[in-house]
């Protein structure tokens, strides 16, 4: 049979030129908020599944981000700000009291908060019961992952409305505030819902007081909310969300590119993001919290049990390297593991390089220190590293600089939950870290505090160093009202950790999503501790 | 004499085939298939690129530099850059040199292991034959990643690793054929000829069975080959081959998915590499084929 070229490229063109003049339509995120939008928002996650959506113990992105949108804590980070808080839950924000040698706090609750309602429970109003009930639960380690940061306080209901907490030690705000904020062990789970699924099955049917309402789960597809018309902060633009897991980014990029996600989390790549940005119908936000990389190493294992050894790591290797390989807008350096750009007690580049900490890179001191510490022919560390794209670029990029100075790093490439299974296990002699954490308090506590020694310490976490030389100063900083003088101590217990190289600071990479024209989130975007942009009441999809 | 007896007498006329003939006989057949002179020029190509990589290469394949990273091919660096700024060229020279090294050494212990396995069984007969053969469907009923995954999943990545996967998965293949072989040639009478002397089994087998099934064994291998790095590059895709940053085809081609579409080179050029290869490897298995299977000849 004979085809006519000509026609049947006209009549393309024309069906094409149709289906553009349609879609074109779709209105920018701009203006003032006219009517409520509706629309299912569709968001593409990187992750294979959910983790847990426990409040209480999620700790991956994927979580995080869901459950923010299902529950409120008593204080809020101002929605798109991490940098200020806001009452949620608590009708204001509370001011300390001193109650002997301890501090107290008292919240009084918003009223009309309802309760999700879920099989057999009703929705019913939240009460100082259900907060009382939910903090004991953070507290509780057979209950939470984050009962560390609720030691020495105490919950008390002293009206339905009323919930005070006294705390053995006292603390600034700043330490405080997140710790009964929307951020893992402060967001609220209502008493009689989690009572009744159980431990197990808050796992997968989260119940809370946001924005929306968990309706189902499809293993290893996605999450179905819907909007929470009881919401007391008005019902939700939205009629509801589908949190799809898809952990290949190129199935995410191009299902946002085809219409079929309006979100869709990205890669902290300046490749990534450009490309992205190329394109007419999307739009990349790039914005913190800030996830700090820092490369740990194990003082237990020969021959980092050397200082000379670790230092000469540490000079082995170039800050401007890695970022190379993420890019400046996505990333920056940093100095000390508290990031000084973004918090206080963290030390800039000018003050670890008054006190020559800043390790800048030599790789002729590198080799020198080596052969000084008898290891002038290097050596070989075995170690593992996830197959996420954040962590493979650090290992590689390491492992590539230390071949420079003659260390051998074999790579061993295992899922992402394997890896931090593996490194929890006192294995790998150098762990590459990357996280967030909301003030210098948790990031010292959690990573070089003796407490917190992997395996062996009495609240074992991420000190994956065996550092124990500091403990004093971070607790000493934990309980120091004044603001300068606690963020004098933190400066000093980096000063410390950089003198013994438990710890080689890198950079941050802020967080990047690419949504469609279409999807206005309803604030503009600073920096979000869920790791996602913050989808609540206010977020429109204006694509119709 | 009629024309009947005559084609009769020179039926009865057996005229011992000199080797010389006979080998060119096959070369003459050989050469006559383009597709497999192709395939062996190709393959040749391949091997030789491959075994002097670090001398064709200009760049170290494993050098970065951030700053040129994801730089679209151009005269200095014909193929581009890949994410680390690693020059793409050099590295898929420098992995040709694994996929040869995994895709020749797990033939050979395949090989190896499934000829032993098909010749022991098919000569004994009885019991043994049954267990051996047996254990040979119970490794055939797995499909090859699957089983290729389960011993890496033990035994962890590495190239050596990979070689004994894949030579695992490849001795089953070559077990059926040595066996069928070997039962149709322990009856032949040369091979009683031979016991009647005095021949015992191991030089039997040594030396009357195994030369005649030389044939069959060369066109497995060379059609074994290409399955071989076809599997490790699958291996590698899923990351359970080869660890960084040593490249191989699979894992470029993995590593490359990530950019797609800004930058599909990193993905294209690998995966051209292992369509080549495959495809040279496969003519000349069927060229071979051809010559040294004698029902194709009649």
């Amino acid at each position: 049979m004979k085809v006519r070229l000509a026609p049947m490229l006209a009549l393309s063109m024309a069906t094409l030129l149709v289906i553009g003049a349609c879609t074109s339509a779709a209105p920018t995120n701009t203006g003032p908020q006219t009517g409520r939008t509706g629309g299912i928002l569709r968001f593409g996650q990187s992750a294979a599944d959910v983790g847990t959506l426990d409040p209480h113990f999620a700790s991956g992105t994927q979580d995080r981000s869901l459950i923010d949108m299902v529950f409120n804590a008593l204080i809020r980070f101002k929605p798109g700000d991490g940098t200020q808080f806001e009452p949620d839950l608590a009708a204001s924000l509370p001011e300390p009291k001193s109650e002997g040698a301890k501090q107290a706090w008292t919240f009084t609750l918003r009223k009309g908060v309802m309760c999700q309602p879920t099989d057999g429970v009703p929705a019913y109003e939240l009460t100082s019961d259900d907060v009382v009930y939910s903090l004991q639960k953070s507290a509780d380690k057979n209950r939470s992952a984050y009962a560390g940061e609720y030691s020495g306080m105490t919950f008390e209901a002293i009206d339905p409305s009323t919930v005070k907490v006294t705390l053995d030690s006292p603390l600034s705000k700043a330490l405080l505030y997140p710790k009964l904020a929307n951020y893992s062990g402060g967001y609220i789970v209502c008493r009689k819902a989690a009572e009744k699924l159980g431990a197990d099955g808050l796992k997968t049917h989260p119940v809370g007081t946001g924005p929306f309402t968990f309706k189902r789960y499809s293993p290893k597809e996605k999450v179905e909310l819907v909007a929470n018309e009881a919401y007391f902060r008005g019902k939700p633009q939205l009629d509801g969300v589908e949190f799809l897991y898809m952990p290949d980014l190129t199935s995410r990029e191009l299902g946002l590119l085809g219409g079929q996600l309006d979100v869709a989390n990205g890669t902290a790549d300046i490749a990534w993001v450009e490309k992205m940005e190329r394109n007419a119908d999307a739009k990349v936000d790039v914005f913190g919290v800030g996830e700090v990389v820092s490369i740990h190493f194990n003082s237990r294992i020969p021959p980092l049990d050397k200082l000379p050894v670790r230092q000469a790591i540490a000079y082995a290797l170039d800050r401007a390297e890695f970022q190379s390989l993420t890019g400046a807008r996505v990333s920056e350096q940093v100095f000390s593991p508290v990031p000084a750009q973004f918090m206080p007690g963290g030390l800039t580049q000018q003050e670890t390089a008054a006190k020559g900490l800043d390790y800048k890179s030599d790789r002729d001191k590198a080799k020198k220190l080596l052969a000084d510490a008898g290891l002038a022919n290097g050596f070989t560390l075995n170690m593992v590293t996830s197959e996420l794209p954040s962590y493979r670029v650090v290992y590689e990029s390491m492992q590539a600089q230390l071949a420079k100075v003659g260390i051998k790093i074999d790579l061993k490439v295992v899922d992402h939950t394997s890896m931090h299974s593996t490194i929890r296990l006192d294995t790998n002699p150098i762990v590459v870290y990357v996280a967030f954490r909301p003030n210098a308090d948790v990031y010292l506590s959690q990573f070089f505090h003796s407490d917190a020694i992997v395996v062996t310490g009495k609240k074992p976490n991420t000190n994956f160093s065996h550092y124990a030389s500091i403990d004093s100063l971070i607790d000493q900083a934990r309980s120091e009202p004044d603001t300068a003088k606690q963020t004098a101590l933190w400066k000093d217990a980096q000063t410390k950790i950089l003198q013994d190289m438990a710890a080689y600071p890198v950079m941050f990479t802020n967080l990047v999503y690419a949504r469609r024209k279409g999807v206005d989130y309803g604030h503009e975007l600073k920096s979000v501790l869920a790791l996602y942009p913050g989808i609540d009441e206010t977020t429109r999809l204006m694509k119709k | 004499m009629n024309a009947a007896q005559s084609l009769r007498d020179r039926d009865v006329v057996v005229r011992p085939v000199p080797a010389r003939s006979q080998r060119r006989r096959m070369w003459d057949t050989f050469v006559g298939n383009r597709a497999a002179v192709f395939g062996l020029g190709l393959a040749l190509a391949i091997t030789l690129l491959a075994i002097f990589a670090p001398l064709i290469a200009s760049q170290d394949p494993l050098a970065q530099d951030g700053a040129r990273r994801l730089t679209p091919p151009d005269d200095v660096f014909p193929l581009g850059r890949d994410a680390f700024g690693r020059d793409v060229l050099s590295r898929i020279l420098h992995a040709g040199r694994i996929s040869l090294v995994i895709g020749i050494g797990s033939v050979m212990l395949g090989g190896t292991v499934g000829t032993l396995l098909g010749l022991v069984a098919g000569y004994s007969g009885g019991k043994l034959e049954s267990l051996l053969m047996r254990a040979v469907d119970v490794l055939m009923a797995f499909p090859s990643l699957l089983l290729g995954l389960t011993v890496l999943a033990v035994l962890g990545p590495g190239l050596e690793k990979v070689i004994l996967a894949i030579g695992l998965l490849l001795s089953p293949p070559f077990a059926r054929v040595v066996h069928g072989a070997t039962l149709s040639l322990k009856e032949q009478e040369f091979l009683t000829a031979a016991r009647a002397v005095g021949a015992g089994h191991l030089r039997l087998m040594r030396l009357h069975i195994l030369p005649n099934m030389v044939g069959e064994i060369v066109v497995l291998v060379s059609v074994w080959t290409a399955s071989a790095i076809r599997v490790e590059a699958s291996l590698s895709f899923i990351g359970l081959g080869i660890s960084p940053p040593t490249p191989t085809w699979g894992n470029m081609i993995r590593d490359g998915t990530t950019h797609l579409i800004n930058a599909p080179w990193l993905s294209i050029f690998p995966g051209v590499a292992i369509l080549l290869t495959v495809l040279a490897f496969n003519l000349l298995g069927d060229g071979l084929r051809d010559v040294l299977d004698p029902k194709l000849q009649q």
